[in-house]
């Protein structure tokens, strides 16, 4: 239940999206974000859109490691 | 190999100081640490404990028996995570009611809970809202929409978990702690600050190998240094406000309470209820529920393994008769729970 499954927007409407996870689609409540566009990508958790996703995880790697100095 | 991993890989296989205990809070990295085999490059004075993290293994016994009592003295058609289902109660677990006649049926959000409602108005209908801030959105947004539709058939039985005073329960338990991405995602960063604040250690991860690696490389950095330390290591998700929206709509549909932690006891203002407001939904006040008190079975260690105090191979039920198609512990039923983990990944 606790998994959270990373998803691109495919159309947005009045507070539900419709979001496409590798291929399997869905509607998703979309309200707890402002300003989403078909083409981002979001965490969705039990139906819900979360959080927005920024960037990919190795820039994420390098942003973290780099502020700490750590390379 | 990417470069992350890879500098992430000689920090922490090149570790030699004193032996440090790190603690991953959340289920689901537990599982990722074991299916990405990362537990396999540590050296042996780095050692990973798994806690609390999941809300299904947190769940008490008490409230399985609730939704038994729901299910089979109130003919309500109880809606639930799938994870739920398997959960031992004192007697029987949710599918053991099914067999008896209860009306059971696993949903992938509160959302399709409210659509049952809505198609079946003869039905009193119950979503079992189990989960930390990560999920609790999700409960407040169906019991808001149940509103708006009027439906007077719906109502949910919480259980839904805050995480804040359960890190401070769990200190002292691990030299530094992985938290939960997606609890921080909602919460944002305060929480952790002030616990680095109070001495306690951590970053926050995300759930991919070059996230899980850099934020063990982080860690073991950061210990070496011998001071408190937060580092948010998943910054492409969690911004250190964190959902403002989901806050807000938290506060407004519930609000903080007492509650009981499977193996952690009670922890003050730990838990979340539903307002006064909405009162309407809460299924123990519509049901009129009597006091129920459960009964773990008292050869299981879950309480031990949630707090890092042993293995779920320490335990002398684990991987004997209590394995994933004969649960005795919550730990083993849920996908995300650490004896689970810890058996799909031959740990004996």
């Amino acid at each position: 239940m606790c998994v959270g499954l990373p998803a691109r927007v495919v159309s947005v409407n009045d507070g539900t999206a419709i979001i496409d996870a590798n291929g399997a689609k869905r509607d998703v409540r979309a309200e707890l974000l402002d300003d989403l566009e078909p083409g981002d990508y979001v965490m969705v958790h039990a139906g819900v859109a979360i959080a927005k996703i920024s960037s990919d995880d190795e820039e994420e790697g390098n942003e973290v490691l780099g502020l700490l100095n750590i390379s | 190999m990417n470069e992350i991993i890879e500098k992430s890989r000689e920090i922490i296989t090149s570790y030699d100081g004193p032996k440090v205990r790190i603690m991953e809070v959340c289920g689901t990295h537990t599982h990722e640490i074991f299916r990405l085999g990362i537990r396999s490059l540590l050296p042996e004075n780095i050692d990973l404990i798994s806690g609390p993290g999941c809300p299904v293994c947190v769940t008490p016994v008490g409230f399985i028996d609730e939704a038994l009592y729901l299910a089979l003295e109130k003919n309500c058609l109880i809606t639930t995570f799938g994870d739920l289902i398997k959960v031992p109660g004192t007697e029987m677990n949710l599918a053991g009611a099914r067999a008896k006649g209860g009306n059971i049926r696993p949903v992938y959000s509160p959302d399709d809970a409210v659509e049952i409602a809505r198609e079946n108005p003869d039905e009193q209908v119950v979503f079992l809202s189990v989960g930390f801030e990560t999920t609790t959105p999700s409960s407040c947004l169906a019991v808001k929409k149940a509103k708006k539709l009027g439906l007077n058939n719906f109502s949910i039985l919480t259980a839904n978990k805050s995480m804040p005073n359960a890190y401070l329960k769990l200190k002292g338990s691990a030299d530094a702690f992985i938290y939960p991405g997606h609890v921080n995602a909602i919460t944002g960063n305060a929480v952790c600050k002030k616990l680095k604040d109070d001495g306690v250690s951590g970053v926050v991860a995300g759930f991919t190998a070059t996230e899980l690696m850099t934020a063990l490389a982080v860690t073991i950095e950061m210990l070496k240094k011998g001071e408190p330390f937060f580092v948010n290591c998943y910054p492409r998700v969690v911004k250190d406000e964190g959902s403002i929206s989901a806050q807000k709509l938290m506060d407004e549909v519930m609000e903080l309470c007492d509650t009981e932690w499977r193996g952690l006891g009670m922890i003050e203002k730990s838990g979340m209820k539903l307002r006064s407001e909405y009162s309407d939904f809460d299924a123990r006040i519509k049901f009129n529920m009597p006091h129920i008190e459960g009964k773990p079975n008292p050869g299981c260690r879950c309480g031990e393994v949630l707090q890092g105090h042993c293995k779920p191979s320490d335990c002398p039920l684990f991987g004997k008769v209590c394995t994933p198609l004969h649960a005795v512990g919550a730990c083993m039923v849920s996908d995300e729970g650490a004896c689970s983990a810890y058996y799909q990944y031959n740990q004996f």
